[in-house]
């Protein structure tokens, strides 16, 4: 399904330097898969996203979607963001339709597709109010179904939960699950959290930070459907020791980078 | 000196800011052009009310040297240093009073809001029977100018103080007056001479105007008197002082600024 | 502010209210005033009483409807012209770095510019007639029109442009979609406060040099010494800044709802 070989990213910093954001990154996911990425802040995951999603460039290598080079944003991706991004004067049904505006869908389908996504992710009855007027979860819940309303083939999610509560991020998994194993689209999902990538994901992909490479996949064995009670998983003796392992290699990539004991 | 070392840092500043990759500084290069093209339009234009830039800085060299500028500069200098104090005491008072006391906000936040966007020369004839057409008057305009800002500036910036730092300081023990000196003000202080900036730039346009109202002292007078002969080289050259004073003030609050609130994380800091 | 639905006793919900507060400061201000007046009242210093009586005089003054009616004619062209040039230009500066690394340090100069200085060079080259008038009020208001739509494009969070991309949308559909509602409260917000600094340039110029309108009535009643019909003529002049000032506010938050809580940045 998406297809990256040798990919290479710098930037150059405000002082003229460069930093190697991404170095050689093979990566391949399979169609309806879920995979996670996991890694430090500053690896580099949220640029790869984005160089998937068309909306960084890059300096190296090839990203393939179905065969097809990424040479900009498509209709066959679309995006979750981390912030939710959604406009402050909209309402939630006009956000959720957003993304078919943008690609000429006329008004009634617009918002009869609209509709259906809204009461998909729970917020019937919202329809009209503003994302200020929302709660964190609520507002993430219009990002993704502004974005499953384009109908992708790619999801791509940019740590979608990192900005809400605990309970509500819970929730919001479940909810997330349930979506993708009725719909089964492949997703592409980054985050900081160990659990979230191992609850979620088919496979893990670990990264490693200045430069960001692949430095493990990890598959993940935990039985599917997950989305009935995450909590459950969560106590499995295969959920402890992957968590395990990739807090290990997680310590011991702090440890390169850091003198001992210093946090992040 | 002070002043001009600010000013040149302000701009070099921005341009690092905002235009890291960027060799040339945009300030210098724009201010020549425009130089330039004064020049050329004035002369190509050859209107009376027009004149090329050499003609209005050969006439500034004429009016400081026959001594025209220097005691106007003096005058209106005071008549602003005076404005500004005024200003900007009485507005941190009132201010920091509306802030932290919700009668008083209550009895005067309409009345400052609608002075802040009133027209302030309509005052000047009022001033100008209440202290004769004198140096009184024009502070008076000046002050008029200056201190609703500042005081509307400083009232917002005490109510913005997080709860949680008065809270903190009041489990240490400190008292009403602690409080307000070691927590509500330096925790203020950004907005606070945010404030202060607007209201010297305001405090020179209540100068000018003061000054061109009342018509007896200062670069104003000049300008009046100019104007009056259609003297427009006179007009453009005083002006040109004018904004140099002014820059120099914003660029003095702004030297002061950057001592008091030297903790103020860079990335939060505004540029303007 | 609202009034709690709680039984209370009627004082303290008057004293909880802001109106006693305002009315006393009123009182108090009214009260200084006319005892000063009556102290040390001369020609041009008329008593609260009697500028209050003059001000309802005036208003069934046929001259002071004429000044009016000229004042504001310059005023409703110069701000016309300021929003319909200022608007577009701000924009362009908010979303084109390079031509705004340029004019950014004359947009500086002219922010502390004081205006009125020019007026001299305006009766030169137009006229004591209405274009100077007008062209002044629009110089006066053009620059917070200008700074206030630049701020607003500029603060257009990113990540909606970066979003709208990722859907495909094109630097048009960003424009009408992303830019234009983003920036439109920092825009009104300029408006607002190019309203005030119309209000300002029109009686300025009428004051300086222009003698006419109601700056040339507060003029014509120095020159009789007719103190209580001057301020009356202030007190008019103020009335109108504050109204239209309310209708722009009232403009405002009716057409940005969505960004009532947040902060609009812009100088005043």
């Amino acid at each position: 399904m998406i297809k990256i070989r040798g990919l290479g990213k710098s930037f150059t910093g405000q002082d003229g330097s460069t930093v190697a954001a991404l170095r050689d990154v093979d990566l391949d996911v399979g169609a309806h898969e879920f995979l996670t990425v996991l890694g430090p802040s500053g690896c580099g995951k949220t640029t790869l996203l984005k160089a998937v999603a068309g909306l960084v460039p890059w300096d190296d290598g090839d990203i393939l979607v179905d065969g097809a080079p990424v040479r900009g944003p498509g209709p066959d991706r679309s995006v979750v963001f981390q912030d939710f991004a959604l406009l402050p004067w909209a309402t939630v049904l006009d956000n959720v339709a957003f993304g078919l505006r943008m690609r000429g869908v006329g008004r009634a389908e617009r918002e009869e597709r609209a509709r259906s996504l809204i009461a998909t992710v729970g917020l019937t009855g919202f329809e009209s109010k503003l994302p200020g007027e929302l709660s964190g979860g609520m507002q993430q819940r219009v990002g993704i179904a502004r974005a499953l309303a384009v109908r992708p083939r790619v999801l791509l999610m940019d740590e979608p939960f990192g900005a809400v509560d605990e309970q509500t991020r819970r929730l919001l998994q479940e909810e997330l699950l349930s979506i993708w194993e009725e719909h089964r689209p492949t997703v592409v999902f980054v985050t900081h959290s160990m659990e979230e990538a191992v609850l979620l994901g088919d496979r893990v992909v670990l990264m490693s930070a200045r430069p960001g490479r692949i430095a493990d996949i990890v598959p993940v064995g935990l039985p599917r459907p997950r989305a009935g009670d995450v909590g459950a998983l969560g106590k499995s003796g295969e959920y402890a020791e992957i968590t395990a392992y990739l807090w290990d290699r997680l310590r011991a990539m702090h440890a390169e980078h850091r003198p001992a004991g210093a946090a992040s | 000196m002070n002043a001009r070392d600010g000013v040149v840092k302000v701009r070099s500043d921005v341009v690092k800011v905002r235009h890291g990759l960027a060799h040339v500084p945009a300030a210098p290069v724009a201010l020549a052009a425009g130089a330039a093209a004064w020049e050329l339009t004035g002369r190509l234009a050859d209107a009376s009310f027009f004149p090329p830039i050499s003609t209005v800085l050969a006439r500034l060299a004429e009016l400081t040297g026959d001594g025209t500028i220097l005691p106007a500069l003096r005058d209106s200098l005071v008549n602003l240093a005076l404005g500004l104090v005024i200003s900007l005491v009485g507005g941190l008072v009132v201010g920091v009073a509306m802030g932290r006391f919700r009668k008083v906000e209550a009895a005067l936040g309409v009345y400052v809001y609608a002075l802040l966007t009133a027209p302030s020369l309509v005052f000047a004839p009022v001033f100008f029977s209440l202290f004769g057409a004198g140096r009184g008057a024009i502070v008076a305009v000046v002050v008029t100018y200056a201190m609703f800002v500042v005081i509307v500036n400083t009232a917002a910036a005490i109510r913005s103080v997080p709860a949680h730092l008065v809270e903190m300081a009041r489990s240490y023990g400190a008292g009403e007056v602690q409080v307000l000196l070691r927590v509500m003000l330096p925790a203020a202080a950004p907005m606070i001479m945010a404030g202060a900036r607007l209201g010297v730039g305001r405090a020179v346009t209540g100068m000018i105007n003061g000054e061109m109202f009342i018509a007896v002292v200062g670069l104003g007078h000049i300008v009046t008197e100019a104007g009056g002969r259609f003297d427009s080289a006179s007009v453009l050259a005083v002006l040109l002082v004018v904004i140099a004073v002014a820059l120099g003030a914003v660029a003095l609050v702004q030297a002061v600024d950057r001592r008091v609130t030297r903790w103020v994380p860079k990335t939060s800091r505004g540029h303007r | 502010m609202s009034a709690a639905p709680a039984p209370r006793a009627p004082l303290r919900r008057i004293l909880d209210a802001n109106w006693p507060y305002q009315l006393l400061t009123f009182a108090l201000f009214a009260a200084v005033w006319e005892l000063y007046a009556r102290q040390r009242g001369g020609l041009l210093l008329p008593g609260f009483a009697e500028t209050a009586r003059a001000t309802v005089d005036l208003l069934g003054e046929a001259e002071l409807w004429r000044a009016l009616y000229v004042s504001n004619q310059a005023l409703a062209l110069g701000f016309g012209i300021a929003v319909v040039a200022g608007v577009p230009a701000g924009i362009v500066l908010g979303r084109f770095r390079l031509v705004e690394r340029y004019a950014d340090v004359y947009l500086n100069i002219l922010l502390v510019t004081p205006m009125a200085a020019i007026i001299p060079l305006l009766v030169m080259s137009v006229g004591v007639g209405l274009a100077s008038r007008v062209l002044l009020v629009a110089v006066f208001s053009i620059v917070m029109v200008v700074v206030n739509s630049r701020t607003g494009v500029r603060q257009v969070d990113p990540s909606l442009i970066e979003m709208a991309r990722s859907f495909g949308a094109g630097e048009r559909q960003i424009w009408a979609r992303i830019l234009l509602p983003g920036a439109l409260p920092a825009i009104m917000t300029g408006v607002r406060l190019g309203i005030g600094r119309a209000v300002t340039g029109m009686v300025i110029v009428e004051l300086l040099m222009v003698s006419d309108g109601l700056g040339g009535l507060i003029l014509t009643y120095r020159g009789l010494l007719k103190a209580p019909l001057l301020y009356g003529t202030i007190v008019i002049i103020l009335a109108e800044a504050l109204l239209l000032i309310s209708v722009a506010r009232w403009a405002e938050r009716k057409l940005t709802r969505w960004a009532r809580t947040q902060t609009t940045g812009g100088a005043q």
